[in-house]
């Protein structure tokens, strides 16, 4: 168990700095998923807590220690890569108990330890095999239990399922939740998939360039982001992004032809500013009538894509572009007239030098 | 523009047979998509269609003529793959004129560039034409491919897996101006993929393969609400449809998995007669009101939606809920289903009975 504080951490690769002061407490007991591009900083961050990167300035704690110095097998912490990394000339049995014959642990109570761990992980009647015996999942299985055997203050996890297939990742996914939940340890856990971060953690950290740009539970994440990467990143489809002009309530999109009405409150943030605007609105969050209705502007279906449990329809406003999802078959095809409306209260107003989403991440 | 038929091809690699006695028709100007996991013989059946393989039986008709002894080159076909496969060296217009080039098209160089520049303007890519394909990005690599199979005005597009080497959201982007191309050009589109959403999203008609045979072809809807049999419900919609078995009891649906007993619309068999029960995870309904119940194992989170698998003694369903549901991994919730939207499979061989 244990806390971990990032403060004002920088870290250069030459002249390339991939950190730029990086600030975060993870609590005691908290999954925290790192999530981002390669080339973000996330992995190097990982590697940071781990001491398996050292960094060029500023601090790392666990639990009030300063450890940033301290080399990576004094931090007590256990990491899991991508490879599984597994002795191969060694059983299941011995390749979990290997950090415990480091720490001279007794034969007995390492035995314990071991049945244990290979219990929760369900790799019990794996014990002796060799891993080349094992499939892919029970392998990250064995690495995991590897990891987790000596009750290390912190388990680091660096794209674990990066390398199985989409149904073993699902399951994998699930039952490392399961064992968080189980086990209480602080977990941080670095993916470049979004979906995998909004299902495992308690708060996502999102790093672009080195730097950090939200923290949040992935709900405040997907609903309130900060700035138009956030926005982007998170969501599939991926949120429409038009730039757009203001006239009392009328908010008119660049190439459209006609104005979404607004209402005050909704304008309130971005009254009185001078930037340019980029509205980013969802496409739950465009709403569609067959009828002419109040609030509503007529615009033109230009694409179906009818995935079965909805649909992905695209709407023409003049030379803007919108995705709306609708419920399956609710628009038959392309070329219709529909009338359109957007969700004021999950539309999002960023300016758009800066990136900043002017309501704030609430 | 053609039509393009397939009457009982086999093909055989030694002793493999990677398509038996396949029969298809495509129609002028439709968009064709061929699904299926690899080894099912989609991307052979391409490449019959293209003349890059012989079947070893059967005919390749195109337009009517029989064109199963034809080569490649007389069959008039564009072929895209997955792979660029571009001249590096090349511009993007060095690229686009090379298949102009050649002695048999007979083309004045004015009529090359001109050729040459719709197809850039039809495709975005205009302002790249001067430059060297190893500097373009992905898309844009694809999007050259693309063009130069469009330039000399193929009767049929070929397409094996174009846009899955992409990222997430490229793909979407191409997938929309692919169909797009599509409806312009009027041209028949073969699309072959192992992805559901771009057969679902894109093809006017999905045919569904599985281990060299054709299973099932239909429009998307069709292939969604309507699938032959347990193969096709599984290979479309994410996550793929629950397949339950059970006991029909005075009009219910008795389950295996926990006993419990769930209302069916649309009954099929007698009394007592085992049945494989499909119900899609967006037609789960988590109200509160049961009837049946299960202890959540996961949630997948997507934003917009979350995805429940539940646990019911040991057999594992999916249901997709709104993203305001709040779940606890381990709560145990009631369910039950929208019964109008079970299907009834027959649990020997599959086949969908509501169909027979």
């Amino acid at each position: 168990m244990a806390q971990i504080d990032i403060q004002n951490v920088q870290k250069f690769f030459g002249h390339l700095q991939v950190l730029k002061n990086l600030n975060l407490t993870i609590a005691d007991g908290e999954f925290v998923v790192m999530l981002g591009q390669s080339g973000g900083g996330k992995t190097t961050a990982l590697r940071a807590i781990a001491g398996l990167e050292s960094v060029t300035s500023g601090k790392i704690l666990i639990n009030g220690t300063e450890v940033q110095d301290r080399k990576a097998a004094d931090r007590d912490i256990a990491f899991v890569f991508q490879s599984f990394s597994l002795y191969p000339h060694m059983t299941v049995r011995e390749n979990i108990a290997f950090p415990l014959r480091a720490v001279r642990m007794k034969a007995t109570e390492r035995d314990k330890a071991v049945n244990e761990v290979a219990g929760i992980l369900q790799i019990a009647e794996h014990l002796n095999r060799k891993p080349s015996a094992l499939s892919g999942g029970d392998m990250q299985r064995v690495a995991i239990a590897r990891a987790l055997v000596r009750r290390p203050q912190a388990l680091l996890m660096d794209e674990p399922l990066g390398v199985l297939d989409a149904k073993l990742r699902e399951q994998m996914r699930a039952e490392i939740k399961r064992l968080h939940i189980a086990r209480g340890s602080t977990s941080v856990y670095v993916t470049h998939d979004q979906i995998e971060a909004m299902s495992l953690a308690d708060r996502i950290v999102i790093l672009h360039d080195g730097v950090l740009q939200q923290v949040g539970a992935p709900d405040e994440i997907y609903l309130h982001p900060t700035n138009l990467f956030v926005a982007k990143f998170v969501g599939s489809p991926v949120m429409n992004i038009n730039g757009v002009r203001i006239d009392g309530n009328g908010v008119t999109l660049s190439g459209a032809d006609a104005s979404f009405s607004f209402p005050d409150d909704a304008l309130a943030s971005v009254r009185g500013t001078a930037a340019d605007l980029t509205l980013g609105v969802r496409p739950e969050a465009v709403l569609l009538q067959h009828q002419q209705t109040e609030g509503y502007i007529e615009v033109q279906t230009t694409n179906i894509e009818p995935l079965g449990s909805h649909d992905i329809v695209d709407i023409g406003l003049g030379e803007a572009v919108l995705r709306a999802r609708t419920e399956s078959g609710f628009i038959s095809g392309e070329g219709q007239r529909v009338w359109a409306r957007l969700d004021p209260a999950q539309a999002h107003f960023f300016d758009t030098a800066t990136g900043l989403n002017l309501r704030g991440a609430n | 523009m053609a039509d393009i038929a397939l009457q009982g091809v086999t093909k055989k690699f030694g002793a493999n047979i990677a398509l038996r006695d396949l029969d298809l028709d495509i129609k002028d100007g439709e968009f064709f998509v061929l699904l299926g996991q690899t080894g099912a013989g989609k991307t052979t059946t391409l490449r019959v269609i293209a003349g890059l393989e012989k079947p070893n039986s059967g005919k390749v008709i195109l337009d009517g003529q029989d064109a199963t002894n034809w080569n490649a080159a007389e069959r008039d076909v564009a072929l895209v793959l997955q792979q660029y496969s571009l001249y590096p060296r090349l511009t993007v217009r060095g690229n686009l004129e090379f298949p102009l080039k050649s002695r048999t098209h007979n083309l004045t160089a004015a009529e090359i560039k001109d050729r040459v520049d719709r197809v850039a303007e039809t495709l975005q890519i205009t302002r790249l034409l001067d430059r060297k394909v190893e500097r373009l990005s992905g898309g844009e690599m694809q999007r050259v491919s693309i063009g130069r199979a469009i330039v000399r005005k193929p009767r049929v597009f070929l397409m094996d897996e174009p846009l899955s080497a992409l990222d997430a959201n490229l793909r979407d982007v191409l997938r929309v101006e692919l169909k797009k191309l599509h409806s312009e050009l009027g041209a028949t589109f073969v699309f072959v993929t192992h992805d559901q959403v771009e057969a679902m999203s894109m093809g006017d008609k999905i045919g569904v393969l599985n281990k060299g045979r054709l299973v099932q072809v239909g429009t998307p809807s069709e292939i969604y609400a309507k699938p032959i049999n347990t193969f096709v419900a599984r290979s479309v919609g994410t996550p793929p449809m629950n397949l339950l078995d059970g006991t029909l009891r005075a009009g219910t649906a008795v389950l295996d998995a926990g006993g419990f007993t769930l209302p069916v619309t649309r009954i099929h068999g007698a009394d007592g007669a085992r049945i494989r029960f499909g119900i899609r995870p967006e037609n789960m309904v988590l109200d509160g009101n049961g009837p049946a119940s299960g202890r959540v194992f996961d949630v997948e989170n997507h934003g917009v939606i979350k995805i429940l698998t539940l646990d019911v003694n040991g057999t594992h369903l999916h249901a997709t809920v709104s993203a305001q549901t709040k779940v606890q991994i381990d709560e145990v919730v009631p369910f039950g289903w929208r019964s109008e939207k079970v299907l009834s499979f027959d649990p020997t061989n599959g086949r969908n009975l509501d169909l027979d």
